[in-house]
Formats: structure tokens, C-alpha cells, sequence
């Protein structure tokens, strides 16, 4: 029974959120054929950067635009380069692609919404603007991204490997919960590198800020989350214990409990 | 807080890039030995918080911000370094890793000073996860999770003053100060330090310390001879 409700689960959900059934097909490729991503700060790049995204980020890129004070979690400050939702190792900086897919795809659970009002030109424009915040692009460069192998077969058996991972090995629970509603007994204490508190996340909604797919899920244990306390557990699993807990992690979604929200 | 605290301590400008540093042999080297010292009040830090009650060992551990010895008011942790000098002796960059460890939850030493290009090990010697968490600028941060004997080897290229933290035990931290001529020394446990094979000549030696901010003084080193320094923080 298990590995078929699981199947389903993920199935499910990835059907049902159109971004992620965009990402399964794999957006990296798609991005780098369609879109050219500009290397030097436009005009157009500053107005749409200033008319769109100053509101909430700031006119200087530091996340303090008016309407960040109301917003939980904060605007992100480009001032220090550090990306959430990255393709690259821990502490990298993002690939130009991933920060097109953040515009593009937007950040559930969040004020961030998907940009596709914006033309493919718009959302690329403002790429080196966000870039020339910070002072890190130009000390530094991003480190290759890490390239997903196959996925092994979801199944029982990497189920209960995941959830021995979870609660012994790494103790996601700390901060997770047990159930993976981001009520862990560290939960409450953390902050992000801006001093701004911050939640872990609730599992049971589904809705993974990075995205839904298993590959999405992958890559978060694999990169970690820049500039928020969740690590990165590269030397810590093997390729196989990865793919194990992210079919832990999508097995406690719980779609029943989110269809009333 | 302490994320903010931090961040303004690491900007100041006393992080010197000097760009042209030449390797020269020097033979007729002076020394300065010299000691810090902290005039503050230590009554307030020697109270004893606990009151002798049995206290689980995580909030018994001794904070180590501010490490002042009994005997001669010496001050631990603070890092000297020469910061105008453009000539002297070889960047050696050490072949066995100094190491940060942690135990009981605590980052063990509190401060590592090193040359840029030194890779420092960080191990996990607790029997639970620990996540090492640095949000640097100019070296590559990091944030990596570590389980019990995991050892993490991380090289820091740029000038910097880092700091280390675990986001799981809020309370731990430690400094990486990263410098970028071979001319530093770390107080001991009396506030000593010791910086030796100068080239005569007269320079800026500054003194850092997470708490109190930085002192400098200017010296004058004489071929083979020990210039003797005392850098004083006074309370206000």
C-alpha cells in the first residue's frame, strides 16, 4: 500500500501546482534556450527593477522598501549575496538561472509572487541590477551547480530509511517537529543572518518554497538555504540517504489537512 | 540580536588589504613581546550565577566573550597583528590544520587567528548535530551540518573576521580572524603575546577583541632587539 500512496502523493502534487509540473520537465534548459539573461546593468533593467521590485526590496536593494515592515518573512537584502534558492553549493552564489526561476516561479508561503506579469525580457533585465547590489559578484563567482542524478524508486523501504534520517541521524525534528510542522523544540529561537526571526518550514502544507518537485526537495538538503540557519548536508548523506529523506519529507505532506485553508 | 551585533563588528575598516606585501629574509629581526590588559571591574565577573545549584552542563559552560585572568588583569582573545607592514618574513601557510572544535555544545578555541590561504579543520566531537553557520562576505560562507566525528575542512582566502556560529545551540560561537600578513599572535590565557623576525622600522600594531573593539599603538622595532608593549582597554 505505502509506496502506491506515496506515488500518488507526489504525483498528485505536482500535477496540481503548475509551477512544479514546469519544473519536473526541468527549467534550466528551458531558461537558457529562451530567455538571454543581459550581463551589464540596463535602463530597462532599472526602471522595471525600480517600478516592481523597490517596493518590498528597496530602492537600493537592502530589503527595506515600504512595504517590507508588514511582511514576515523579510523581503530579501541583495546587499550580501546570499541566495535562498540556489542550484550551487552551500555559500555560493546563485547561477543567473536560478535567480530567473525565482522571479519566474515566485516563493509560496511567502509575499513573493510569481513575476509573469513581466515579460521573459522584463525578468531577465533586472537580473544584473539585483547583482549590482552586491559588492560578493564582485569578489566572488558562483561555484558549478550541482547536477541531480536519477531519482531512485520511491518506495517503503527508502520511506523508513528517510524517516530514521530525520529523527536520529540529523534530527531534522529539532527544528522541524516530529510531524514536520516546523514546531521543533529549537523552532521558536531562529533567526536569520539579518537578525529577523525566522519559521522553520511546515512540511504538511505542501506548498516547498523552492519547489514541489522531488528533485526541488533534493537540491534544498543538498545546497542548504543561503543566509537562513538551514545547512547544508552535502558531506553528511550519501546520494542515496538524500533521495531516502526527500521521499520521507514528501510523504508528510498531509493534502487532506490543507484543503479547508 | 546577536546576528546584527556581529555584522557590525566584522564591516569597520581595520580589515587592511595590503596588497603589496614582498618576502624578504630577515636577519636582523627585532621581537615584541607585550601583554593586553582589561582595567574593568571584575567583581561583576566573578559572581558565581549558579549559587552552587546543580545546573545542566549546557548553561554551566562559561561564556567566553570577555576572558580576564585574576592574576594580572590579562585579557584572553584578543588578536595583535602589525597592519602597515609592506616586507618581512614568508607567508607560511601551516601544512597540519589548526583546529576548531566543538564540545558541549562550545566552540573550542573561541578565537583563531590565521594567515589568509590557511585551511582550518572544524569537527563535531558531540554525539548530536551541530551546523557550523558563517555569513562572510569576501571568503565563501557556509553553513554545513555536522554529525558526531565529521570533520570539515574550509580554506579562507580573503582578509576577514568571520564569525562561526550553531544554529542549534544559539548560545556558541567562535572567531575566525583572517589576516593577510604573517606578522599576528593570539593573547594567552594572561594576555600575553609575542610577534617576532620584524624588519627594523616603525609601525602601526593594533590589538582586536570582540567585546571591547581595537586599540593602536605605534612601534618602533630596533634590529635584534625585544620592544615590550602593554595595550591597556579601560572600561568606558
Amino acid at each position: 500500500m505505502k509506496p502506491k500512496v506515496l506515488l500518488s502523493r507526489v504525483g498528485l502534487w505536482s500535477a496540481t501546482a503548475a509551477a512544479s509540473a514546469a519544473l519536473l520537465i526541468g527549467i534550466a534548459p528551458m531558461t537558457a534556450k529562451a530567455v538571454n539573461i543581459p550581463t551589464e546593468v540596463t535602463e530597462d533593467g532599472k526602471n522595471t527593477y525600480k517600478k516592481y521590485c523597490s517596493p518590498c526590496h528597496g530602492e537600493e536593494g537592502k530589503g527595506d522598501g515600504p512595504l517590507a515592515r508588514s511582511m514576515l518573512p523579510k523581503p530579501r537584502d541583495f546587499t550580501r549575496g546570499a541566495y535562498k534558492f540556489r542550484t550551487t553549493p552551500s555559500g555560493s552564489l546563485p547561477t543567473d538561472d536560478d535567480i530567473y526561476r525565482t522571479i519566474s516561479y515566485g516563493v509560496p508561503n511567502s509575499t513573493m509572487i510569481p513575476w509573469d506579469i513581466l515579460t521573459d525580457a522584463q525578468r531577465a533585465s533586472v537580473i544584473p541590477v539585483l547583482k549590482s547590489f552586491s559588492e560578493a559578484f564582485g569578489v566572488r563567482k558562483p561555484d558549478p551547480s550541482i547536477s541531480v542524478g536519477l531519482e531512485i524508486r520511491p518506495s517503503e523501504k527508502t520511506v523508513a530509511e528517510g524517516k530514521k534520517i530525520y529523527e536520529e541521524k540529523l534530527e531534522c525534528w529539532k527544528c522541524h517537529g516530529v510531524e514536520g510542522r516546523g514546531d521543533g523544540p529549537s523552532a521558536a529561537e531562529q533567526e536569520d543572518d539579518f537578525g529577523f526571526p525566522i519559521k522553520p518550514f511546515d512540511f504538511t502544507t505542501g506548498k516547498f518554497k523552492g519547489g514541489n518537485s522531488s528533485s526541488d526537495v533534493y537540491l534544498r538538503f543538498t545546497t542548504g538555504l543561503n543566509g537562513t540557519p538551514m545547512p547544508s548536508f552535502a558531506k553528511e548523506l550519501t546520494d542515496e540517504q538524500r533521495w531516502c529523506l526527500t521521499h520521507y519529507v514528501l510523504s508528510l505532506i498531509k493534502p487532506e489537512e490543507n484543503k479547508e485553508k | 540580536m546577536s546576528g546584527f551585533v556581529g555584522w557590525n563588528v566584522i564591516f569597520p575598516k581595520y580589515i587592511l588589504a595590503d596588497k603589496d606585501y614582498t618576502e624578504v629574509e630577515v636577519t636582523d629581526g627585532g621581537a615584541i613581546i607585550g601583554n593586553v590588559k582589561y582595567m574593568g571591574d571584575l567583581a561583576t565577573l566573578s559572581l558565581n550565577l549558579s549559587g552552587n545549584w546543580e545546573l545542566p552542563e549546557t548553561s554551566t559552560t562559561a561564556p567566553e566573550k570577555l576572558v580576564v585572568s585574576r592574576i594580572n588583569n590579562g585579557l584572553k582573545y584578543a588578536v595583535v597583528s602589525i597592519t602597515d607592514i609592506t616586507k618581512g618574513k614568508k607567508r607560511a601557510t601551516p601544512t597540519i590544520h589548526p583546529i576548531i572544535d566543538q564540545q558541549k555544545n562550545t566552540y573550542i578555541p573561541h578565537v583563531v587567528a590565521i594567515l589568509a590561504g590557511t585551511t582550518i579543520d572544524i569537527l563535531n566531537g558531540d554525539e548530536e548535530l551541530h551546523t557550523v553557520h558563517t555569513c562572510s562576505v569576501k571568503n565563501q560562507p557556509f553553513n554545513l551540518g555536522t554529525t558526531y566525528k565529521q570533520r570539515i575542512s574550509e580554506k579562507f582566502d580573503s582578509p576577514e573576521i568571520i564569525k562561526l556560529t550553531c544554529d542549534i545551540h544559539k548560545k556558541t560561537y567562535a572567531w575566525i580572524v583572517i589576516l593577510d600578513n604573517p606578522y599576528f599572535d593570539t593573547t594567552d590565557k594572561n594576555g600575553y603575546f609575542e610577534i617576532c623576525d620584524i624588519p627594523p622600522g616603525t609601525y602601526k600594531l593594533q590589538v582586536w577583541h570582540e567585546e571591547l573593539g581595537k586599540l593602536e599603538k605605534e612601534v618602533t622595532i630596533h634590529p635584534k632587539e625585544t620592544s615590550n608593549i602593554e595595550f591597556v582597554y579601560s572600561p568606558n
